[in-house]
């Protein structure tokens, strides 16, 4: 049997002044769950503040390659209703750990809509990819400080998880050639 | 989002492949989406589901030790790599699951014994030094590799790559840290690790895999810039790094053959016991039963759980539709 | 310090402590063996924090006593252990290790948030400190009972099964260690009588909405922190064979 669940992207916020960015994905069956679970696996490190989920199916996708290949079909219904639509961007081919950062909001009547508008409206820098997501889809981790602090926190007196922690340093050859002793760094 | 997997027989195949190729020369990031050609993606997954294997079944050798860490400080410490392990094994099956294969799939591959998974994990771990020695060694062997992977084209892969090296760094220090320690403690403590270095020498140099002779695989790795180094340039590296520092702790590795040469400044090794290593790739190894049996045990013995997720979250659905 | 204050404090903070480390333990067996791969990390944390709350309530009993936590930890027998029975018991299905987890969460939340205004600094620090992680672990546990109990048929009985085992258990939470009214007038220590009481209302609700039926008859209810399980003794046995086995050893 099956018992395979659905699939949440996560997005978190390093610290206020940085946007959320896509880290990676959880498996979990409903969006409480997803969250805690996405805190336990993306907030392990400093830093953190603030954390999204939304289910993988609900992000609507394309790479700059992708709409080269095949331009977005745009034909809105003029019956459906505006919804918010959330907005991240890959501007970067630069090594990292996060894919798209979140960039805007736009009004629109489906994510195609949604995605000509985001083009047209955040043209500062060339989109490698565009993730569009309905506002009303994203599963936010309470902003209260006493969430903060309990969920984002902790992580930073966990040094015993950085590298730092442990004293000692890479032995060079050359170290070894001249007979040095191996002393470990204070 | 349609999916886009070419293969030779279509007709643009030829075009989109150098597109793609030059894509890749220069140095931009394939993402899910992008047209790739279906060898990409069939090689992409094998590599990132024995990756995310690896890492999920590593858990088990150095996790047995947990109950059995001698202070608290190292039992937290423990806790937190094989935690991290756990973490590591997540991102690959997210980055896998990126090419359309399911976790479901990928762990029944693992569980019937269709995939594979690093062999080094097939070995057991006797003392409490060992799970220095595999800091050490296993996951100094694994930066190098991880390091190497952090430049792959697929994005998802190297994200994943680049978040777990962050995070590796600290689990081959506190290795080197133990395995040091011991080496200038009480005499049982030099004796327990210098046996523990006795036992994983061999089995981390075979990590890197087959000489590149024998690694059929690595030229259309290369042209499609998953792989970068060939596996024996990255068992040199390792060695170069990691014998000196070995005998400058006082211990002796279990090559009578390892000398180091002036000329290229590197440490030449003996001949590896290749026939233990495709044993052990077959599942002759001491521990191969053991690591499957207990992952099957815990896939199995999880499945009421994961149903009760599954029947929470309808029941949940429905209640909210009502409303 | 009167000299009755500072071994209720030790009492005390050892009871903390001791159960800290055997929960983490066994919280810690279940460490590749989880029903899923994110749960397992789920519960490694869990695990590390307490280890660190152990860390910090040793720490709190060296300053007045000047002992080492790793010699207390891993050279103490079963018998000078003062752990509460609950944490002992094996660690079960993961329904059995859900509910233990969720009612050692909220006891231990309701607590903290009583201790956090200790008239004894060191104590009211300590206990801010750990109400954070705190917080989050029952969060977790809290959601995790939820979904056992309205899941499927199985896995609320699995969950109904473990509450019918450790409600009795539970209670020894609630008894106070040797001095502890000594500590609870001097205002060092919040009064177990009124957290028991919270504690009985809170998860009483919580495993009702849960689906789950309290146990009419709690069964046996240990009445002192001196008595063990038989499981003890195995536990520790474990733990402490690397430290013990080679007593020469001044750093691991």
């Amino acid at each position: 049997m099956d018992t395979q669940w659905p699939r949440w992207e996560v997005f978190k916020q390093d610290t206020p002044h940085k946007p959320h960015q896509a880290v990676g994905s959880v498996h979990a069956a409903d969006p409480q769950h997803a969250l805690l679970t996405a805190r336990n696996i993306f907030a392990r490190r400093p830093q953190a503040v603030s954390m999204w989920v939304v289910r993988a199916d609900d992000i609507f996708s394309r790479t700059k390659e992708e709409l080269a290949a095949d331009p977005v079909n745009m034909e809105s219904e003029k019956t459906a209703a505006l919804r918010p639509y959330v907005v991240f961007r890959k501007t970067s081919h630069r090594r990292s750990m996060t894919f798209v950062d979140y960039v805007g909001e736009v009004s629109a009547r489906s994510p195609e809509e949604a995605l000509k508008q985001a083009r047209a409206k955040f043209t500062d820098v060339e989109a490698l990819a565009w993730w569009i997501v309905p506002a009303d889809r994203l599963t936010k981790s309470d902003p209260s400080n006493e969430t903060i602090e309990s969920w984002f926190a902790p992580a930073k007196e966990k040094t015993y998880k950085q590298q730092q922690y442990y004293a000692t340093v890479g032995s060079h050859v050359s170290k070894h050639k001249t007979g040095r002793e191996d002393t470990d760094e204070a | 989002m349609a999916v886009k997997y070419g293969i030779p027989t279509d007709p643009d195949y030829t075009e989109r492949l150098a597109e793609f190729e030059a894509r890749i020369q220069r140095g931009e990031k394939i993402e899910p989406g992008d047209w790739m050609p279906e060898e990409y993606r069939r090689q992409l997954i094998r590599m990132i589901s024995q990756h995310a294997h690896s890492e999920v079944v590593g858990m088990l050798p150095e996790g047995a030790w947990i109950t059995r860490a001698p202070t608290l400080k190292r039992k937290m410490i423990l806790i937190a790599k094989v935690q991290d392990e756990a973490g590591h094994g997540q991102y690959l099956y997210h980055a896998a699951e990126t090419l359309g294969v399911s976790r479901e799939a990928m762990l029944e591959a693992l569980l019937s014994g269709k995939a594979k998974y690093s062999s080094i994990f097939n070995y057991p771990t006797l003392t409490w030094a060992d799970i220095g020695t595999i800091g050490w060694l296993v996951d100094g062997a694994a930066i190098k590799n991880q390091t190497m992977l952090a430049a792959c084209s697929y994005g998802p892969y190297s994200r994943a790559m680049v978040r777990i090296c962050a995070e590796e760094t600290f689990h081959h220090k506190q290795g080197k840290e133990m395995v040091l320690l011991y080496a200038k403690g009480t005499p049982k403590q030099r004796q327990m690790a210098q046996d523990a270095i006795n036992r994983w020498w061999w089995p981390a140099l075979m990590m890197m895999g087959p000489h590149d002779a024998d690694s059929p695989n690595t030229e259309i790795l290369t042209r499609w810039g998953i792989k970068t180094k060939s596996n024996d340039t990255v068992r040199q590296e390792f060695i170069n790094e990691h014998a000196p520092e070995i005998l400058e702790a006082g211990l002796t590795l279990p090559d009578p053959d390892l000398r180091y040469d002036p000329q290229s400044g590197n440490w030449i090794h003996g001949p590896i016991n290749w026939d233990e290593f495709w044993q052990v790739v077959k599942g002759n190894g001491p521990m191969n039963k053991e690591r499957l049996a207990a992952r099957r045990k815990a896939h199995q013995e999880g499945a009421w759980v994961r149903e009760a997720l599954e029947a929470y979250a309808a029941k949940q659905q429905k209640t909210a539709l009502a409303v | 310090m009167r000299h009755e204050i500072k071994q209720a404090l030790i009492a005390k903070l050892t009871a903390l402590a001791d159960d800290e480390v055997i929960l983490s333990h066994r919280n810690s067996e279940w460490t590749g063996h989880g029903p899923i791969l994110e749960e397992d990390i789920a519960l490694a944390n869990i695990a590390q924090d307490e280890l660190g709350h152990a860390t910090v309530w040793f720490g709190l009993r060296k300053e007045l006593d000047g002992s080492d936590p790793d010699q207390l930890a891993f050279f103490r027998d079963a018998g000078e252990y003062r752990s509460a029975e609950l944490l002992e018991l094996p660690k079960g299905d993961w329904a059995f290790t859900m509910l233990r987890q969720f009612l050692f969460d909220l006891y231990e939340t309701l607590w903290l948030e009583a201790a956090k205004h200790s008239s004894y600094q060191p104590l009211a620090d300590a206990a801010n400190k750990i109400l954070r992680e705190e917080r989050f672990h029952l969060q977790h546990t809290y959601a995790w009972v939820e979904r056992l109990g309205l899941g499927t048929e199985e896995s609320n009985r699995r969950l109904q099964e473990a509450l019918e085992f450790q409600w009795g258990y539970a209670q020894q939470l609630f008894v106070p260690t040797p001095g502890e009214d000594l500590l609870v007038a001097e205002g060092m220590v919040p009064d177990l009588g009124a957290i028991k009481a919270q504690w009985l209302e809170h998860s009483s609700k919580h495993l009702q909405n849960s689906g789950l039926k309290l146990p009419i008859n709690p069964g046996y209810q240990p009445t002192s922190r001196t008595h063990h399980t038989e499981h003890l003794w195995s536990i520790l046995a474990e733990m402490q064979s690397t430290a013990r086995w080679d007593t020469e050893a001044k750093v691991w």
